[in-house]
């Protein structure tokens, strides 16, 4: 079953049982090798919600919601929301064989030694943070999530919301400045 | 699935019983491992490692776990065209590997050949004794949490509540065992023995998995009650001589028959067998399959699987959160020969696409 995940913007937010608000700390930066978009940052998507997902291809409840992870990404494609998976522990080759049977469109970061998740003090698969566009950690859920639900996504259209225009504007001119580049 | 509010069932009583194997028609069988001969098994572990764009390294596990009562490694040797090559003990669980080196310009082959002896093993659970104690080091070392296997949070308060009403440390890890049978199932999808993910299963409120899941399982929830206890990373060598499909090697070709049980140490008895997921393997795949948990057929080896287990398997290590050497690679154990091309580890549980192929021959003198 997957986690309904609701956000209410203000002082008064309400949650689902299995949704917690993150009133850690700050997440460490992360920097990580992907399958098919070179070296990643986090620092790369400031001033964009950040969805980072924690996963692996072994876990089946990770299996089911990477599907709806999916849908989500082309759904809010145009969006200032940005997906970044991490797989966890595994080899390479296991991963790729999985999203050449499971493609997807959003980064796929590679944890191979468990470095990060041990940062991030992730104790379980799935988990997944929800970050602002300072990169600081807003929501945390340590489960599956249906990422179709309505609630889910009138959440993330919330914080999307809250985004400061002027990050905005730097993270379109970044964007327009990669397109620029030479290919 | 099961919620986890609800993990605590009852552990149900269960007798030894003879009954007759649905696969061998009209013979009568029991499961009842006793130590008596020992028996000398050869594996072997060959790789066959395509032409390489960069160089080649591998680690081929190697038996290192001694115990008089039922395992005694005997000897490794190996051929091939390797580089280099040099048997490596790891310093904190004492693993032993093979460690070779290829310059992948051509394809990189090596065998390795190990031989062992093996004997039943059975631990006199209801009488009283004094076994050899634990120095404060391997204490320490079997009562950690590891990376995979946590001992606090979900792990210690399920710990807490399957063992709330029992004193002695053999009940407790009985009561455990009990419980990892009851609550687990084997699930045939998990690749390999699984990964051995104790908090996300846990997390999960789903404990499908295989051996290096439940087992693991087992091991995080004794250490978590106080009792150090370990995971034995190894593989299935020959059929079960008690008729049981399921707990033995099918064929001489072992290539995937990888299998990991547990100990428990218990002050009055040493390190005591425990494999919970035997049981649920007895349940899922013994013919007929899908046996009820109360059947004859599970009811035998549930009986004599926390105490015994029988000397058709061989015992790699213990080893946990491993950095292969020369690498920067960490298995979260070692039980499958491992390798890497140009720095990239290669998937060990696609055997074909390695390559790798185990055999295992009994040798009689």
């Amino acid at each position: 079953m997957a986690a309904a995940l609701l956000l209410v913007s203000g002082a008064t937010a309400a949650f689902s049982a299995e949704l917690a608000r993150w009133t850690g700390e700050p997440k460490p930066p992360l920097h990580l090798e992907s399958l098919y978009h070179g070296r990643v940052s986090l620092d790369d998507h400031k001033g964009r919600a950040v969805l980072v997902h924690f996963f692996a291809t072994w876990c089946e409840p990770c299996v089911e919601e990477m599907a709806s992870l999916e849908r989500l990404a082309v759904r809010r494609q145009g969006d200032e929301l940005s997906i970044l998976a991490i797989d966890v522990g595994e080899v390479d080759a296991r991963v790729r064989n999985f999203f050449k049977r499971n493609p997807a469109s959003f980064p796929v970061l590679l944890d191979r030694d468990r470095a990060v998740i041990k940062a991030w003090q992730v104790k379980a698969l799935p988990s997944s943070f929800i970050l602002d566009s300072n990169l600081v950690p807003v929501l945390f859920v340590e489960r599956d999530v249906d990422w179709d639900d309505p609630s889910v996504n009138s959440a993330l259209d919330e914080l999307i919301k809250t985004l400061p225009r002027d990050d905005r504007r730097d993270v379109d001119k970044r964007e327009a400045d990669e397109n620029d580049k030479p290919t | 699935m099961i919620n986890r509010r609800d993990f605590l069932a009852g552990a149900t009583a269960c007798s030894t019983a003879a009954l007759i194997l649905p696969g061998i028609a009209g013979a009568t069988a029991r499961f009842d491992p006793q130590p008596g001969e020992w028996r000398s098994f050869r594996i072997t572990t060959r790789l066959e490692i395509p032409k390489a764009d960069g160089a080649v390294q591998a680690w081929v596990p190697l038996p290192a776990l001694e115990d008089g009562g039922w395992i005694l490694p005997v000897g490794d040797k190996w051929t091939g065209n390797e580089a280099a090559a040099e048997i490596v003990t790891d310093p904190k669980y004492g693993a032993k590997l093979l460690h070779a080196r290829f310059a992948g310009d051509q394809p990189s082959t090596i065998e390795v050949e190990s031989r062992f002896k093996t004997r039943d093993r059975a631990a006199t659970l209801n009488a009283s004794g004094k076994a050899a104690p634990l120095s404060d080091a391997e204490r320490q070392i079997y009562l950690e949490a590891t990376e995979l296997m946590p001992t606090d949070g979900l792990v210690k308060q399920t710990a807490d509540e399957i063992t709330a009403s029992l004193s002695g440390d053999a009940d407790k890890a009985r009561a455990i065992y009990e419980w990892v049978v009851e609550n687990t199932y084997r699930k045939a999808e998990t690749l390999g023995c699984g990964t051995g993910d104790v908090a996300s299963l846990l997390l999960s409120g789903n404990l499908g998995g295989k051996c290096a899941d439940l087992n693991a399982l087992y091991v995080a929830l004794a250490r978590a009650a106080g009792l150090p206890a370990r995971d034995v990373y190894g593989i299935r060598v020959a059929p079960s001589k008690f008729g049981y499909k399921s707990l033995g090697a099918g064929s001489e070709t072992i290539t995937k028959s990888q299998h990991c049980r547990a100990e428990v140490y218990l002050s009055d008895h040493g390190w005591v067998a425990a494999d919970p997921a035997d049981v649920r393997k007895v349940m899922l795949e013994e013919p007929p399959r899908d046996n009820a948990i109360d059947s004859p057929l599970v009811t035998a080896v549930r009986e004599k699987l926390f105490g015994s287990w029988e000397g058709n398997w061989l015992a790699y290590n213990t080893a946990h959160d491993l950095v292969l050497p020369g690498s920067d690679h960490k298995v979260a154990f070692l039980m499958y020969p491992q390798a890497e091309i140009a720095g990239a580890l290669l998937d060990c549980l696609d055997a074909d696409g390695f390559k790798y192929t185990i055999t295992s021959a009994e040798i009689t003198a």
